[in-house]
């Protein structure tokens, strides 16, 4: 009985204030975006929404499911400033878009997403003028040099290799586009770990379970490091990092 | 070429270019989920394959329908056949 009091708590003002606060947020940075635009060069517009979803994400996810779900972070590139970085994530929960706030500040970000994410009402077309790349959606030598333009611009891009959501919580295989990309740039590229989030909501669904989701940023892999590597290799070499620090984080729970 | 030297021959393809340890590469390996390639690194394994066996196989509709290990090695097989003739 408690259980189904603090789910339908959660699942009523989470959705209550994310239609509120989303509304709000749009319509407002929405007017705010189109003003700065006025006097403002487009790099630095870009800039600004870039910074304005990264806070629209924080407060999706660390304050409107607050207390019942909760975020650990930690980061083990403690003092590492050497971006713009190629972050690579687990992905386990359609929530994993909003979490990046955290482990990607102070960084201006762009993340790489499936298809689903632009059709969204309004949040879709909002990343699509961000910048956010639909990867199904274009041919490989399109997504290297959009990518490598956008890492050369000091713009960090965040990507989540599996390209679809963990059914059974294990790391799948990783696509290797980013990683050939990372071969180009020469950029260090960052693994996070995500776990705690599977329902939070679970695939398939809309309703948000309690819970405590925890993020471990690792320490970055430098260009020094992967140099030798084939794609293949490199991609694997990361998808065992993350699924190492997945396997510590589950048994730590 | 006999079947025994194909498949050591494909074997060693996806061992230098993919290190891919011995002992996974059974023909039933389902060369996406198993041992983990994926549309760009076919890109790679097709160049990999034309270059070890001299054959092209590039422009061939066939290599969209390949999913394990034992399809390649009944293509590469094939192809052999058809080069022969």
């Amino acid at each position: 009985m408690i259980r189904f009091l603090k789910l339908a708590y959660l699942n009523f003002t989470f959705y209550l204030f994310f239609i509120l606060f989303s509304s709000a947020a749009v319509t407002s940075c929405g007017v705010g975006i189109v003003l700065s635009a006025l006097v403002l060069s487009r790099r630095r517009v870009l800039r600004l929404l870039r910074r304005v979803i990264c806070w629209y994400g924080t407060v999706i996810i660390r304050i409107l499911p607050f207390p019942l779900v909760r975020i650990r972070y930690t980061n083990y590139a403690s003092g590492e400033d050497q971006g713009p970085f190629i972050f690579v994530c687990n992905h386990r929960s359609s929530s994993d878009p909003f979490l990046m706030a955290g482990p990607c500040r102070p960084y201006e970000c762009i993340q790489v997403v499936n298809v689903w994410p632009f059709r969204l009402p309004v949040l879709g077309l909002v990343a699509k003028i961000a910048g956010y790349l639909s990867v199904r959606e274009m041919p490989f030598e399109d997504f290297l040099k959009t990518t490598s333009k956008l890492l050369a611009e000091g713009v960090s891009v965040i990507v989540f290799p599996e390209g679809t959501r963990s059914r059974d919580n294990s790391v799948g295989q990783f696509h290797s586009a980013i990683f050939r990309v990372a071969l180009q740039t020469q950029r260090p590229i960052v693994p996070l770990c995500i776990t705690g989030n599977e329902r939070i909501p679970p695939v398939g669904s809309g309703i948000l379970e309690p819970g405590i989701i925890k993020i471990n940023r690792l320490k970055a892999v430098p260009w020094e490091t992967y140099r030798t590597f084939t794609p293949f290799k490199l991609k694997n070499f990361v998808r065992g990092m993350i699924i190492q620090e997945v396997a510590a984080m589950e048994k730590a729970l | 070429m006999v079947e025994q030297d194909i498949i050591r021959m494909v074997n060693e393809v996806f061992n230098e270019s993919f290190e891919i340890p011995e002992d996974k590469l059974v023909p039933g390996a389902n060369i996406f989920n198993d041992l983990g390639l994926d549309s760009l690194d076919i890109v790679d394994l097709v160049v990999a394959l034309q270059k070890k066996f001299a054959v092209t196989i590039r422009d061939d509709e066939r290599v969209r329908t390949i999913r394990t290990l034992g399809d390649i090695h009944n293509f590469i097989q094939l192809i052999k056949k058809e080069n022969k003739k």
